[in-house]
């Protein structure tokens, strides 16, 4: 027998039956309590800790609204945008991860490393976006193998889109992701991180209409982030349709028309003040602003010295030139300064405070009455009036027709132009105002400077003869096909007397039809009323004059300003095509172009 | 034969079954979401092992003690030629494949140890300075070989013998006072040169635990959570979202219990609690013939409830995580296998002494 005999005394062993028990009985009380303590007394704390590990709040970015021309074609609305992102948590190689990656997404397997590089320092689970705007094939392709690709994921969202590309694109303007600085500065609490917002254009101008209402999603999630299932859904709400007063046939018309030239044409419905095209050239395609744009590709259109992300019509700055010459024969007229009657004897130039000025007509008009001037554009005419008109009366109406401040029009970023007065020559340059300034500024030239939209504003205030219209691009605002709001037309009454406006109305239907400089606008069947206007970069009375203007950028601006017909007038357009040269040769007969289509497309021609 | 079936206790049985079976259920949840068979290999290893403990059941109890220094000292063996060959699985040196079958040799210590140790203790009437160093060198040569896999759970549980073999017999004062020195003494040795860095806060972290919440806290944080949601009633078998979701860590292993609070609520598991109550209560009743016998039923039961208590209380953050099982439920054949030889050897005791 190897074992020993029993030798442990019956009292051990009872003794160790009693304290192996009692021991037993405390331990199984402890556990007991301890399991009490967490699965009941703080059960609730422990079921709020398990709920928030497993749920994860999603904002869901609501759909842009659309922006429509008048007649609801399509210029802006939303497409669902792909971005394949990498989850490095689930990479099993990383170089095989990376190479698929660059294949997925065209780019080359540096690029791939250097943005995955970039997230170091997030989490394993970060979704690294790789890149966006993935075509769908390559979707499709990822989606139909996703247990081949753990790594990768597929994500959507709505991306705004232009369907038209670059038409009307300074009208439509542009969207952007809102910065840290300006998340940090909104109030509101309606943006958060990665919003999209309206940078320009309507896109800015119509931001509380478009940007909708966001919807939220309620996920559960495993530990490594990955959903399971949708708890619950708000959807979110498209935003509304922004309906603009703009004539898309129109718009493209003359977009088209414009070709190469760089300038600026808006044309104004008169009956209500919208404005029904509005061209900016060059212009951009908005999309650029939606997807990854390269440094170049910024660099290229930012640095471009025609400024095509300019919208000229509101915020390029322009001599007005002899468009100036309406705003003279007004005020002329209004303070009893000149008549019908009276007249001036041009001869080509003529000497004031010892100086000698000019008419571009080196041969002279002759004797010129107030028709006359405005027809010709004759120069020696307005200097004579000018001398005798203070400049702060000529700037008090040149501001009554809107000058030296901005149009209102409902686009954001206006530019007010300047009207020159003695104030603000005192202010400026610690100067009084010297007569001979007022003589340049009699012409359109000097210190003053317009934007196409003022002088749209300027040529429809005088068409109405003195009622001034508040321009705008917002014709009313629809939700889900039912319209919200409707943006009434406005007027204004200039205190000018009407019958003065009837005498200048003569004067510029002389200008088109009577051989005067806006001939070349001249259409049968159409009582066209315009005025020419020729902004000189370089002074005539430079030496050098006749050679530089060889050279494109240092030829003059061409305005035409004009309206139809003279009776019951419908239309009013301004032309600017920058270093366009000759007013009369350049502008005009692009406007006849203009109203021939716009009249014909209305079966009044 | 029907004697043997007559003074089987049987109802102690029963229990064990519902243990290992109960285990196979919460194992299936645990791998439910991420779809493992984890299940159906603890099903396998439950087959064998039960056919195991009928045949050791089955041997003579003198035969098992005569043996039991052998197969220690073989066990030995083979954990210094694990360390020497190498052969990792999960960053330890502890596996051990044979027919494309993963062994834990070091899960099969306790048994022959146990045995050996019984027999030591009748050796001397009080543990004087000669047992203790020849108790001591018998425990720690397992537990130092077993450290060096590393495996901290399995050796942490056998040192659980020393406390043990101290309380069965008496000591004399000197020798109980300077091994509580050498305790302390060798836990701060311990402490700062066996341990690794990643062993050492995993120590720590159950103190502090949200302060090591993404690293070694994460599994005390988590394991409450679900524990403390299971609420009364629990969320409902596989539909825990702490086990489901994935945020518990070693749901099949090591926090097993964690799945049962929350799946199966405070009532169940209270119930779970109770049958190990029972099961213990049980154990630590019986009569015998020999000496042995009595010490190893207390060794080998004691191991088996420190065990317990250490996976229970670490689960709820009352003690270091060290990668300790819950036995018979927690996921793992050779921990299964060893238990049920370690209690059909129990068993045998059990009915000894009716047996003529």
């Amino acid at each position: 027998m190897y074992l020993s005999k029993r030798k442990i005394s019956t009292a051990f062993v009872k003794r160790a039956a009693i304290v192996s028990t009692v021991f037993l009985v405390i331990i199984f009380f402890f556990i007991f309590a301890a399991f009490w303590s967490i699965q009941i007394f703080y059960n609730e704390k422990y079921t709020q800790l398990a709920i928030r590990n497993i749920t994860r709040y999603i904002e869901l970015p609501a759909p842009r609204g659309m922006i429509v021309d008048r007649f609801g074609r399509v210029l802006a609305e939303n497409k669902i945008n792909f971005t394949l992102f990498l989850v490095r948590e689930n990479v099993e190689n990383l170089e095989k991860a990376i190479e698929k990656a660059s294949n997925f997404s065209g780019k080359s397997v540096v690029a791939v490393r250097q943005i995955i590089d970039k997230y170091k320092k997030h989490s394993g689970f970060y979704r690294i976006p790789i890149k966006s705007n993935l075509p769908l094939e390559t979707v499709i392709f990822i989606q139909s193998r996703q247990d081949e690709f753990p790594e990768f994921e597929i994500g959507m969202e709505p991306s705004r889109t232009y369907p038209l590309a670059h038409r009307a694109a300074h009208v439509l303007g542009h969207i952007s992701e809102i910065t840290e600085a300006e998340l940090n500065a909104d109030k509101s609490g309606i943006y958060g991180f990665g919003d999209l917002v309206g940078r320009s254009g309507i896109e800015n101008q119509g931001e509380t209409f478009l940007q909708g209402v966001k919807g939220s999603q309620t996920v559960i999630k495993n530990n490594v982030e990955r959903i399971q299932r949708i708890s619950s859904e708000v959807k979110p709400e498209i935003g509304e349709t922004v309906v603009l007063t703009l004539d898309l046939r129109l718009q493209e018309f003359i977009e088209n028309l414009l070709g190469n030239e760089s300038g600026a044409v808006g044309v104004l419905d008169l009956k209500t003040g919208g404005v029904l095209a509005l061209v900016s050239k060059p212009d951009f395609n908005p999309e650029i602003f939606s997807r990854e744009m390269g440094r170049e590709e910024w660099q290229a259109i930012s640095n471009d010295p025609q400024k095509p992300l300019q919208n000229k019509f509101l915020q390029g700055i322009y001599s007005p030139g002899s468009v100036f010459k309406i705003i003279m024969a007004l005020a002329g007229l209004q303070e009893g300064i000149i008549s019908p009657n009276s007249s001036v004897f041009c001869t080509g130039s003529q000497v004031f405070y010892d100086r000698v000025f000019h008419c571009w007509n080196p041969g002279g008009h002759g004797a010129v009455n107030i028709f006359a001037a405005l027809q010709n554009s004759c120069n020696i005419y307005f200097y004579n009036l000018g001398k005798k008109m203070d400049i702060d009366t000529i700037a008090s109406y040149a501001r009554l027709m809107g000058l030296g401040k901005e149009s209102g029009i409902d686009l954001p970023n206006e530019k007010a132009g300047l009207v020159p007065g003695s104030a603000w020559k005192m202010n400026t340059f610690q100067q009084r105002w010297f007569p001979g300034e007022t003589i340049s500024v009699s012409i359109g030239h000097g210190s003053l400077n317009v934007t196409p939209a003022q002088m749209l504003k300027l040529i429809a205030t005088v068409a109405l003869r003195g009622r001034m219209p508040k321009l705008h691009l917002l014709q009313r605002i629809e939700k889900q096909g039912k319209v919200v709001r409707e943006f009434a037309a406005g007027f204004s009454r200039v205190p000018i007397d009407e019958k003065n406006f009837e005498l200048i109305i003569e004067g510029l239907f002389r200008v088109v039809n009577n051989e005067g400089t806006g001939r070349a606008a001249k259409i049968d069947g159409l009582d066209i009323c315009g005025k020419t206007g020729t902004s000189q970069i370089i002074a005539k009375e430079n030496p050098r004059y006749k050679k530089l203007t060889q050279e494109k950028k240092f030829m003059p601006h061409s305005w035409f300003v004009s309206f139809a017909p003279m009776v019951n007038p419908r239309l009013a357009m301004v032309v600017l095509v920058e270093h366009g040269g000759d007013a009369g040769a350049i502008a005009a007969p692009l406007a006849a172009q203009i109203y021939k289509k716009y009249f014909e497309n209305e079966g009044l021609l | 034969m029907k004697d043997y079936f007559k003074y089987f206790d049987k109802f102690t049985f029963v229990l064990l079954l519902l243990l290992a079976v109960i285990s196979i259920f919460l194992i299936y949840s645990a791998g439910y979401s991420s779809h493992e068979t984890h299940y159906l290999k603890q099903a396998v290893w439950l087959l064998v092992s039960l056919l195991v403990f009928f045949i050791v059941f089955a041997l003579k109890i003198d035969f098992i003690f005569r043996n039991a220094f052998a197969v220690y000292l073989a066990l030995i063996v083979i954990l210094v030629l694990q360390i020497v060959l190498g052969g990792t699985v999960a960053r330890t040196k502890s596996w051990f494949r044979l027919w494309g079958i993963g062994f834990q040799f070091s899960e099969f210590v306790k048994i022959p140890l146990a045995l050996y140790l019984a027999k030591i203790l009748t050796q001397f009437e009080v543990i004087d300075w000669k047992a203790f160093v020849k108790l001591m060198v018998v425990i720690v040569a397992p537990v130092a070989l077993i450290i060096l896999q590393p495996d901290m759970g399995v050796s942490f549980i056998l040192c659980s013998f020393v406390p043990l073999v101290i309380l069965l017999k008496k000591i004399k004062p000197a020798v109980l006072v300077i091994s509580l020195l050498l305790v302390v003494f060798s836990g701060i040795i311990g402490w700062y040169s066996v341990l690794r860095p990643y062993q050492r806060d995993r120590i720590i972290s159950f103190l502090n635990p949200s302060e090591y919440k993404t690293s070694t806290g994460y599994h005390i944080i988590q394991s409450k959570i679900a524990i403390g949601s299971g609420g009364l009633g629990g969320k409902g078998y596989l539909k825990g979202s702490q086990s489901q979701y994935r945020f518990l860590p070693a749901r099949h292993t090591d926090f097993i219990i964690s799945t049962i609070g929350e799946e199966f609520g405070f009532i169940n598991t209270s119930l779970l609690f109770f049958v190990f109550f029972i099961f213990f209560y049980r154990q630590f009743k019986f009569n015998f013939k020999n000496d042995e016998e009595f010490y190893f039923i207390y060794l080998f039961n004691g191991l088996i409830l420190f065990q317990f208590i250490i996976n229970v209380t670490m689960a709820i953050g009352f003690f270091p995580v060290l990668g300790i099982s819950l036995p018979f439920v927690s996921y793992g054949g050779s921990s299964l296998l060893s238990l049920f030889i370690g209690e059909a050897i129990v068993f045998r005791i059990k009915i000894n002494t009716y047996l003529t």
